[in-house]
Parts: structure tokens; sequence; C-alpha cells
């Protein structure tokens, strides 16, 4: 506050001293210049009348001039200050108005508002610097989570768009440099509701210098970072950057996973798409006709995404051919072919014919959908896998009808929201890779059949006083409950769920058998169709429902139901 | 040399001045009491004010402090000026007369105060 007070009277100095002057000249000068009453008698005003005929004059009020009629002497004295103080008026306001309007004293108070905004703030909140494709997404999806966010973008238009969108928690933004720590200071680093600094702008060494930042303002605070270059993300690794996400790794793993299971793709598929209206990875048709072959494929583009692809499916698959405009630069195999990949000559030398799957893996959207294009013309039955760079450019990989789509900034949205909103989702995906194949089918299968062929949702269940007191009272208690009880009871329909994993103390276990006991301090991952209340979500409060599953109270006026229940317990 | 400095150095040593004439002429003759040499004292320490607006260092925030009581303190005696003279007597009471000049005295020594300041100022500073 008081930099903006300071910054106020700064500018307002000379046109409050010209005021101050006008005034005064034009009073001392109405005392000085003598009158005649209409008796005839010379008098002087007094300071008291002049300062009022000089108040009302200089506002434009006019009440006339009184006491007495003024003689010719005053009237031209008047009229000169008339005009004076008009301009020194009409300078004053100038200068206010165009002190609101100015850029530095519009800075000072958006700064104000923001420190005032993030001291007020009493629930968890994320700091987003970075406020891009990827920093929208991530944004939406905390914001629909009901979690607070604050957004840090050096670029004025981003944030004025942050504005205009529709949130239900409106985010706090600014625009900052988020390389200085002041300013992630500002943004709350070390308000102890702070949950985390999310780095995602897309040049890594920003995303360092945000990384070192925020660790040196409060070491203690989670750090996730968007890295696309691997020297980077072991610079970051090394200072304890908790997270560090490569879209293009991740990509390439998940590609390799739809090459060698697509079942366990679809599997995991469905748990990383949770809250993203869209899906990650598209698949045109879910047919099992079109998962690509381990025949022969092609790599057009040997960037980051090129390199990352090549590497994981290389042992998978038979034979890689790699187009690239500079084999040499890009260090790219032997046997690669130097071209761009979009005329149909580099193709047909890379052995279109009888290849099964063709990646488009360049840095330049037209050029990728170029490549899909003509390689469906030369072999319609081909696997198109095409990288969108620019999310609007999306729409049109959807017309080309490229079977797997890559959106980085989707990439990285996804996988930045599930690791911090459902960390559990993240374990049981990592455990779920060492799964077997008949173990994923008949998961799968099993989740199929209970959520009726559409997208299952998942919950998390803490077993602790704090979010299920009812069920730990139970649990306390001495009653009994297994995983099975919870989870597959046949007394209440639509509610049954699926146990994915149980976590306790710090032990995870992927797909708990149904005969476990629950104890208290579980944490339970369950999931189950989509638009329905959970069994275990509504036990965590519902005294009655619990009491009726465990002890088969069956009673439904309340008396009944208490006597039933007392008789329970001195049996 | 600095013009602002030169500027802001006249006001205040202004200001000091005429408030001083103002007090010794009510002193000499308390019964010809020129209300223009208050008006004057009033309007230069308003200038200084503003002069010293905006400005965060320690001394600047003691001359604002300062001047902000001569201020307080002329504007008391103006008005209590201009409401004796608006109820009825021609001239000044004795009462009325020694009040506003305690007040002028007072102011006085504010301003006195801020001419202080401003010689410290000058001498601290190194070449």
């Amino acid at each position: 506050m008081a930099n903006i007070f300071f910054l106020v009277l700064r500018r307002m100095r000379v046109p409050l001293i010209l005021l101050i002057i006008v005034y005064s000249v034009a009073t001392i000068g109405m005392t000085l210049i003598p009158g005649v009453t209409p008796e005839g008698e010379t008098w002087r005003m007094s300071y008291f009348h002049a300062f009022y005929f000089v108040s009302y004059m200089g506002t434009t009020i006019g009440f006339g001039e009184i006491p007495y009629e003024f003689t010719d002497m005053q009237r031209s004295w008047v009229l000169m200050c008339i005009y004076t103080s008009v301009i020194a008026w009409l300078y004053g306001i100038g200068s206010v108005l165009r002190l609101v309007q100015d850029e530095t004293f519009l800075r000072a108070v958006s700064r104000r508002v923001f420190q005032r905004n993030i001291k007020r703030l009493d629930s968890d909140f994320y700091i987003i610097c970075g406020y891009g494709e990827t920093g929208e997404m991530i944004n939406r999806g905390l914001c629909n989570l009901g979690i607070q966010t604050v957004v840090i973008d050096q670029d004025a238009e981003r944030i004025s768009s942050l504005e205009l969108g529709d949130f239900l928690i409106p985010p706090i933004s600014l625009i900052a440099d988020i390389t200085n720590p002041s300013n992630l200071v500002d943004a709350g680093i070390n308000n102890p509701h702070c949950c985390g600094v999310i780095a995602l702008t897309n040049q890594d060494h920003t995303n360092l210098q945000a990384a070192v930042a925020s660790k040196l303002a409060n070491e203690s605070v989670r750090v996730i970072c968007r890295s696309e270059i691997e020297d980077e993300a072991k610079n970051m690794a090394s200072f304890g950057t908790n997270l560090i996400i490569n879209p293009y790794l991740i990509f390439a793993q998940r590609l390799k996973l739809l090459t060698s299971s697509q079942q366990l793709h679809q599997l995991q598929g469905w748990f990383i798409n949770q809250y993203s209206d869209k899906q990650t990875h598209s698949l045109a048709d879910q047919d099992e006709t079109s998962a690509p072959k381990t025949g022969k494929w092609i790599i057009c583009g040997y960037g980051r995404l090129g390199k990352a692809i090549h590497k994981a499916i290389e042992e998978l698959v038979d034979d890689v051919t790699i187009i690239a405009s500079d084999p040499i630069a890009s260090r790219a195999p032997d046997g690669a072919i130097v071209g761009r990949g979009t005329e149909a000559d580099t193709l047909l030398e890379a052995g279109i014919d009888s290849a099964d799957v063709i990646v488009a893996a360049t840095n330049d959207d037209a050029n990728n959908l170029s490549i899909i294009m003509t390689a469906k013309q030369i072999k319609s039955d081909i696997f198109t896998v095409g990288r969108v760079s620019k999310e609007t450019n999306q729409i049109l990989f959807d017309r080309a009808n490229c079977h797997y789509v890559m959106r980085r900034s989707l990439v990285v949205a996804n996988e930045v929201l599930t690791s911090i909103t459902r960390p559990l989702v993240t374990k049981f995906i990592k455990f779920s890779n060492s799964l077997t194949e008949d173990e994923t089918a008949e998961l799968a299968n099993r989740i199929q059949s209970l959520s009726s062929h559409c997208e299952p949702v998942t919950w998390r269940m803490e077993l602790n006083t704090d979010s299920s007191p009812e069920l730990v009272n139970f649990i306390n208690s001495g009653t009994n409950i297994t995983i099975g009880k919870l989870c597959e009871n046949p007394k209440i329909p639509n509610s049954r769920c699926i146990p994915l994993l149980l976590l306790r103390n710090g032990v995870s276990q992927v797909l708990p058998s149904a005969d476990q006991l629950l104890m208290e301090g579980d944490d339970l991952l369950v999931c189950g169709p989509r638009g329905k209340v959970l069994l275990p979500q509504r036990l965590q409060h519902n005294t009655e429902l619990l009491d009726s599953l465990i002890n088969n109270n069956t009673k439904h006026i309340p008396l009944l139901r208490w006597l039933a229940r007392r008789k329970a317990k001195t049996d | 040399m600095n013009l602002e400095k030169v500027i802001f150095a006249f006001f205040i040593i202004l200001a000091l001045s005429v408030n001083t004439s103002f007090f010794i002429s009510g002193l000499v003759a308390p019964d010809f009491l020129q209300a223009i040499e208050l008006a004057l004292a009033l309007v230069v320490s308003l200038i200084c004010t503003v002069l010293k607006f905006g400005d965060r260092t320690q001394f600047g925030s003691t001359v604002l402090a300062s001047s902000l009581v001569v201020d307080l303190l002329l504007i008391a005696a103006a008005v209590l000026w201009g409401v004796a003279s608006q109820t009825g007597h021609e001239s000044l009471s004795t009462a009325q007369t020694a009040t506003i000049l305690s007040l002028a005295g007072g102011a006085l020594i504010a301003n006195l105060l801020s001419v202080i300041l401003l010689i410290i100022e000058t001498s601290q500073l190194r070449r």
C-alpha cells in the first residue's frame, strides 16, 4: 500500500503546487484590491470572504459577487483568476487520470492486489509457472478439482486470457519473470498452504531456473518440472526436483506399450484420462486390428521424439527405417534416408510398400500431416502415428484419420494432474506394467463388465479419522471388515467397485484379494462405473449404512435399529 | 547543483523567514497584526509539504512531518482569525491575538526544526 501511496504523492507534486499558488495569489489579490459599498465607502475583502469567493469561482460554481457588487478593477482581477484556476484544475485532474492509466502505477496496484490475495489464501494451492497450452490444461484440471492455483507468466496477453476464462475457482495471476526468486516468494512459496511449484514453460532452461529458485526459497516445497532435453533433466534431478516430466519419453513408452500389449495400454489409458474430457492418445478405432504390427516401422524426423520412439521400440520391432533431413547431424543410425518424408519418393525409398507403421515425428505440424496423408495414399492400411505441436491443429489430424496422435501439452498435463491429484493411480500404473497378460485381460474384462463398456472412474479411500471417521470407529471397535465386503457387497446394487491398489505402511499391493481385512491407516484405490456414487465413498460418514452392512441390522425405524444394535452388543 | 534541491531549500527557508516576520511583528505591535503575512506563511508551508511528498528517506519523512505540523498550526491560526473577525468586532481582542501568535510561535519551532534537518542533511553529504 505504501508503495502506491508514495507513487501517487510523487506524481501529484507539480499539479498540487500549481493549485496552491493559483489559489493563494487569487485570494491575496482579492483582499488587496479595494471595492466600493453601495453607500460609496471603500472596503476591502477579508481573507475569509476572499477564500470563500475563490473557492466557488475556481470550481466554477459561481454564486455571484458578494457581499457587494465588484468594481471594474476587481472584475478584471477575477477574470484573470477564472482562467488560471480552470487551467490549474484541468492540469491536476489530467495528471490524476494519466497516473491511473500509467503502466508503472497499474503494475504497482496489480502487484499489491496479488500480494494481498496470496496472503488471504487459506486453502492449499499450487504455483504454476508459465501459462502456455500445458499450463492452461493443468490450471483447468486443478480448478475443476477445486484446487486453488497461482499463475505466473511473463506474457501479459496470456495472463489476460486467464482473466477471461471461466473458472470455478478463479486463479490468482501475476505478470512477472518466474526465474526471479522474489517473484516466487511473492507468489507464496513460503506459505504453509503451498503444495508445490509446477514449471511448465517450453524453455528447459527457464524451468531449470524456476526450479532452482523454488528450491532455494523453500527447500521442502514440491517442484515439478517439464523438461525435454536430457541434460537439463539430469541437472534438475541433481538438486532434488521432485518430478521431471519429459513428454517424448512418456509418449514413446505409451507407444511401446500399445505395440506390446494393447489391453494394458487401454487399461492404463482409462486411468490416465480421468479428468480431461479428451483422450491423451486417441485411437481412431479400438479394434484389435488397429494395433501396430511389429514388422517394419518408418520414423520420419529424428529429433527428440524420433530418438525416444526409436529407442523404445528398437527391440520390439523387426526393422526400423529412419528418414531424417540431416542424418549425420542428428546422429541417426546407419541406413537412414535423407529427406523429409513428405514426398512419395523418399517414402518409397524407405520401403513403405512393406511397412506396417509410419511415425511422423518432425516438429512441423504441416509436414507431419503431409507425411501421414502421403503414406496413406501409397499404402492405405498403414498404421499412422503423428505428432501435434499446436493444440489447434489437433482437428486436422483427426480429419486425416491419424491412428495415434501425440499431443505434447496433453501428455504433460495428464502426467502432472495424475501425479499430484491421484498419486495412487500413478503407483497403480507403475505396478500394472508387471501384470501378466492373463491378469491384464481378466482385470480389463471385470472393469468393462462393471462399467458397462464405459470408461471407469477411480476413487481413493483413506481409512483415517479425518476422512472416514465412522468406518475407522467400526474397525477400532473390533468389527472385521474385508475389502470384499466393502467393494462387492451384494446387498447394495449399483455400488460395486474393484479394488486396484492397497497402500499399507508404505507398501503397495496391486489388486488386493477380497478376503483381506481392512486396518486403520490403509489407503485404498478403487475403480467403478462413471456417474455412480461408490459404496466406499458413501460409507465414509454414513453410520446407519455401515451398521446395516456389517451387523446385518435390517431394521428401518431408528428406535428398532438402536435396540437391535444393543442386542447385538450384549450378545 | 541540483535545481530541485535549490527550490526545496528555498521554500523551507522562506517558510521559516515569513513565519518569523509574522511572529516578530505580532510581538512588536500586537494591535497591527498583518493578515497577509500569515497568509503567505501558510501558502509557503503548504508548498513545502507538497514538495516533500513521495520522498521515502528518513530525512524526507521527518521534514514532511514537521511541515505537516506547521500546516496544522497555521491553518488553526488562520481559522481562528477568520472566525474572530466574522463575529462582530472590528478588531481582535488581546486574548485572540495571543492565541494566534502562540500558534504561529509553535509553527516557528517546527519550521526551525525543518531548517536544522536540512542543514544536517547537507553537512552529511560526502563528495
